[in-house]
């Protein structure tokens, strides 16, 4: 068999075996063009027959969505925002000395790293309704995310950092740079689209956070898209192409940014998740 | 005090304080809910004494309690069926799919790429596919059962006690398996080449390369990812919100669902913090063991 009949055939066979992986996303859109009736005849229609395209506006004012996914970015953004102030120093001292305090911090953030979200939300709830906190709670859920997600983002920027030579550190604070200097003109220039590509996965992440949103936000004007997903989708409901419908506004977005991303996000991910 | 500002722009004063902010954030974000949380699981917490820190010491008869509850055990049953479930099916389809991609082929790179979308999806929209496509009567996993001839009559998926929780892990599989493939690639593109042209050369065949090579250079990936894999699988919320809500009758319930379950939905902060704090100390004892794997590499 030559070359190039193996490397067809390959072909061939990895895009059924991503045909068949990405089947449930092809499902929730299609299911959200469905009639009703057609959701439900069997055997199902796998290509729609009478295509629905004003549902996205129907189900746009219906559930408000505009409100929901407004709260959602404010959520993401400031998380990212806290993440990033907080989180790019903590990675560049990290990765710029090799000692055993160094060890240190490194154990302790991958500690903290694999805390789930479901079992600290007990203790950040009380702790937060005690110091009055929840007064402001898209504002307590920023706070509760970024330190659930800012050990994965240190681990990745750092990986980051590691890649950057020394060396031209060293010739800036040769050349009369403060640290501070060095750090500002020479080093993040040189990470950035690192510490963006990490940026842009907590975003993701915080972006379809649930559990403290769920836990924390009791108000509905400021409840995330999540949220509003989770109390649309009730234990008995039949409105499935409206509830496609709603997944489909939610992570077409997400979708988007990652496919044209991809290569980026997943060489960022692959660094930093082993090492 | 001008020896101390400059130490802050052009010394260790520096470095201390870009890693004293954000190690203080998460040590009053984290560790000190880590210790109010075991502090809790020795209290009586109801919603009068919500809003004060000195609450009565009642010992250890949270924990007492809680396992003798009739559910206690059966759930964490479940959490281990759950979690070994998981891990197995999410291991060894992303090993196949790794091993795959690995014979490198035009597009491999970037189609392998492609299976991540699952793990950028909000695990609430990831939950309510699967919740539509396991319904009962119309769900299209059913038909396609049904009509390869593998099933009779329809399974209810969410309903039914005996599939409950295998609905969630077949959700779960779909949702890491693409992560756990990445990362089982970049440990398969690490191991030499010349090692395998040298066994071909000594004819040993592609099941005896997998074995005696494959295997063998993988180990401290395969050690990290499993360990991993444990801790995401622990983490695993938002599909038991979105599929079972832990239903019917506990027999899908996971004690990560049941601790938030037993706080936000039954108001019982103290058993919700006992049940937390037997868990982290399950989630703690995985991330040592990733965290050994993966020493080598952390110290580069």
């Amino acid at each position: 068999m030559s070359e190039m009949m193996r490397n067809r055939l390959m072909l061939a066979i990895a895009l059924i075996l991503a045909a068949i992986y990405l089947f449930p996303l092809y499902w929730m859109y299609i299911t959200a063009l469905k009639t009703g009736s057609a959701m439900f005849a069997t055997p199902p229609q796998f290509w729609p027959s009478d295509p629905q395209w004003h549902i996205y506006g129907d189900v746009w004012q219906s559930r408000n969505m505009g409100r929901y996914l407004g709260n959602s970015l404010v959520i993401a953004f400031g998380a990212v925002s806290l993440i990033c102030v907080l989180g790019v120093g903590c990675a560049y001292v990290l990765a710029r000395y090799r000692n055993v305090w160094v060890d240190i911090g490194l154990f302790l953030i991958l500690m903290l790293q694999v805390l789930p979200a479901s079992l600290m939300i007990t203790p950040i709830f009380v702790g937060f309704s005690q110091i009055g906190l929840l007064a402001s709670p898209r504002f307590a859920v920023i706070l509760a995310i970024a330190a659930k997600s800012m050990p994965f983002f240190v681990v990745l920027v750092r990986a980051t950092f590691m890649s950057v030579p020394q060396e031209l550190e060293e010739a800036a604070l040769v050349d009369g740079n403060s640290r501070i200097g060095a750090f500002w003109h020479i080093v993040l220039p040189l990470a950035r689209n690192g510490i963006l590509v990490s940026a842009i996965l907590i975003f993701m992440q915080a972006f379809g956070e649930f559990v403290y949103s769920k836990s924390i936000i009791q108000a509905v004007e400021l409840q995330p898209a999540s949220v509003g997903l989770n109390s649309f989708m009730g234990p008995n409901t039949n409105e499935w192409n409206n509830i496609m419908a709603y997944a489909t506004m939610y992570v077409t977005p997400i979708l988007a940014i990652f496919v044209l991303l991809q290569r980026r996000i997943v060489s960022g991910l692959t660094s930093g998740a082993l090492k | 005090m001008k020896r101390f500002l400059s130490s802050i722009t052009d010394g260790k004063g520096f470095d201390i304080l870009l890693v004293a902010f954000p190690l203080g954030y998460l040590f009053l974000m984290s560790g000190l809910p880590l210790l109010y949380n075991v502090l809790m699981s020795f209290q009586e917490v109801d919603m009068f004494s919500l809003g004060t820190f000195w609450r009565p010491f009642v010992g250890l008869k949270n924990y007492r309690d809680l396992f003798a509850q009739p559910e206690t055990l059966p759930i964490l049953y479940n959490t281990g069926i759950f979690v070994v479930a998981s891990i197995a099916g999410q291991f060894l389809l992303g090993f196949g799919l790794a091993l795959f991609f690995w014979t490198n082929f035009p597009g491999a790179s970037w189609l392998r790429g492609l299976f991540l979308v699952s793990w950028v999806m909000p695990g609430l929209v990831v939950g309510a596919i699967w919740n539509w496509i396991l319904s009962g009567d119309f769900g299209v996993l059913n038909f396609l059962l049904r009509e390869s001839g593998i099933i009779e009559g329809n399974i209810f998926w969410r309903s039914d006690p005996d599939f409950s929780l295998w609905a969630v892990i077949l959700a779960n599989i779909w949702l890491g398996m693409a992560f756990n493939m990445i990362l089982l690639s970049v440990g398969l593109s690490a191991i030499p080449k010349d090692l395998f042209e040298a066994a071909e050369l000594d004819g040993a065949n592609a099941f005896q390369r997998f074995w005696t090579i494959t295997l063998p250079m993988m180990r401290s990936s395969i050690g990290a990812i499993i360990s991993l894999g444990l801790i995401f699988t622990l983490q695993q919320f938002d599909l038991f919100a979105a599929i079972t809500s832990g239903g019917p009758n506990n027999s899908s319930n996971v004690t990560q669902y049941w601790a938030w379950d037993l706080s936000f939905r039954q108001y019982d902060f103290a058993k919700g913090a006992t049940i937390s704090v037997i868990m982290i100390v399950f989630v703690m004892f995985a991330s040592v063991v990733y965290v050994r794997s993966t020493r080598h590499e952390v110290r580069g």
